[in-house]
């Protein structure tokens, strides 16, 4: 368990709250933040999880709004909180040593759609010359440099939903091989736009529950007809066990294992076998030096579409049928980019208190997810290993093993 | 103060988050902590309200505002002129 690395620092920015504590008790209550959007008001689907009350002024300071698109907004809040949490000081580390990887599958796509309009109606002149650098996703990674002064390997991972994921397998990777002492590791995605919000639709993957937002998100129930788009942030302090310890610091949960695999079978739909995700799950058992049964629990994908929950339960039931199966997507909705990285960081303070969040709206389990899929209330049980699932379209999956 | 100025104060209030307080003749954009990126995007705000074609390098960073406002004018006018002969 050598190659464990050491979550010593978590920062949350999520629909169920801005903040980690904010995050947990919302998540834990089990309490859904789907609401009808005003923003896609007349569009064919106008429902979404956002981040309540988020400040820009506030949380990233001021001038914030002219030079970063919200999905960098969401993830600089993230970060303070992550670097604060592990006790670090950028003022005081060796900057050199510090490294960001961050998952983003869209980039600034409201900036986009708001500079386009802008161009087609008042003409080029119009186009403002913080476009580029606003809607770029590898910029999310060049602000958290600038504003914590790290200066080591700095890039953004593109895996569509299973980008978050992705970026902290790469994270663990720059540790494992000392090209870091620190990474600063998770995703970020603002999303939220009319025009994806409508692509998304267009596709039939958004559920139409419009008369009952706050249900629309009910991953592995019979009734699910679809995701809903969320938002949000999530960064990891990742640092190897042996550093985390030598200078004392609070280890919330281990990151053991990544595995990462293609589906090759469908630009979306999932190999309805699991083929690929099953590879990248045992993948990732193996390189945790764990095995399927040590598998205490499950954060699943989960998506709430028809077609990727039951593919994921039939190969969960699989290789680890025994764990206990949750998705967090049931209150925070989908944040696409953003998503694997906020689910290893509940993950994570799932490993740490030992309890395993609800799965929203679960009221009628589909017959067909044979699987202990914890509803209604929170479960405390022993975790010491603990899975999350990220499957991107494209067929990219991405699995983290946690472990206690 | 010119027109010109009072009216790169009012762009620099509304539209770049600058406190009215902090700006003076004589304080520079750097002094705001504008760089070279919003100096473009001043000049290009500037353009498209009075739909003149300014030089990109109208002015830096290090200008002051004043500055910056004496050499919008003189390029605004000179474009008057040309319109006019």
């Amino acid at each position: 368990m050598a190659r464990a690395i050491a979550v010593t620092g978590l920062g949350l920015v999520t629909p169920a709250g801005i903040g980690v504590d904010a995050t947990y008790e919302r998540v834990w209550s089990g309490s859904p933040t789907a609401t009808r959007d005003p923003d896609l008001a007349g569009l064919p689907v106008d429902i979404s999880c956002k981040v309540p009350e988020f400040d820009p002024g506030k949380h990233v300071g001021k001038r914030s709004n002219l030079t970063m698109d919200r999905f960098v907004q969401l993830a600089i809040t993230a970060a303070v909180e992550a670097v604060a949490d592990a006790g670090l000081d950028p003022a005081t580390w060796d900057g050199a040593r510090v490294g960001v990887v961050v998952g983003c599958g869209l980039g600034g796509v409201s900036t986009w759609e708001m500079q386009h309009r802008a161009m087609l109606q008042a003409g080029p002149d119009k186009v403002s010359a913080l476009l580029i650098p606003m809607l770029v996703p590898n910029m999310v990674a060049g602000h958290l440099a600038m504003r914590l002064g790290a200066t080591g390997p700095n890039f953004v991972t593109a895996t569509a939903c299973a980008s978050g994921a992705t970026a902290i397998g790469a994270a663990m990777s720059l540790l494992r091989e000392d090209q870091c002492d620190i990474v600063l590791a998770g995703g970020a995605e603002a999303g939220v736009s009319p025009l994806i919000v409508t692509g998304f639709a267009q596709m039939g993957a958004l559920s139409r529950r419009l008369d009952d937002p706050a249900a629309a998100s009910r991953p592995f129930d019979a009734g699910r007809d679809g995701f809903v788009i969320g938002e949000g942030a999530s960064i990891l302090v990742l640092e190897r066990e042996s550093d985390a310890h030598a200078r004392g610091a609070r280890v919330r949960a281990k990151v053991a294992g990544y595995g990462a695999s293609a589906d090759a079978h469908h630009m979306t739909a999932p190999d309805p076998q699991g083929r690929g995700a099953r590879k990248a799950l045992l993948a990732a058992l193996a390189d945790a030096g764990v095995g399927p049964d040590d598998v205490d629990h499950v954060n699943a994908h989960g998506t709430s579409t028809p077609l990727n929950d039951v593919a994921e339960a039939s190969m969960l039931r699989e290789v680890c049928g025994g764990a206990t199966v949750t998705s967090t997507k049931g209150v925070v909705g989908h944040a696409l980019g953003a998503a694997g990285a906020i689910e290893a960081g509940l993950t994570t303070l799932t490993v740490q208190h030992a309890l395993v969040p609800p799965t929203a709206n679960l009221d009628s389990q589909d017959p067909a997810v044979e699987l202990d899929v914890v509803a209604k209330a929170a479960r405390a049980q022993r975790v010491g290993v603990a899975v999350s699932n990220s499957f991107g379209f494209g067929g990219q999956n991405a699995v983290l093993v946690f472990t206690a | 103060m010119s027109d010109m100025y009072d009216r790169l104060v009012d762009l620099l209030v509304t539209r770049f988050e600058v406190d009215r307080a902090e700006i003076k003749p004589g304080i520079t954009f750097e002094d705001l902590e504008m760089d070279s990126l919003f100096l473009v995007e001043l000049l290009l705000v500037v353009q498209s309200d009075l739909g003149v074609k300014l030089d990109e390098d109208s002015a830096s960073p290090r200008d002051t505002i004043e500055r910056a406002a004496e050499l919008i004018a003189e390029q605004v006018n000179e474009a008057a002129a040309a319109g006019a002969s």
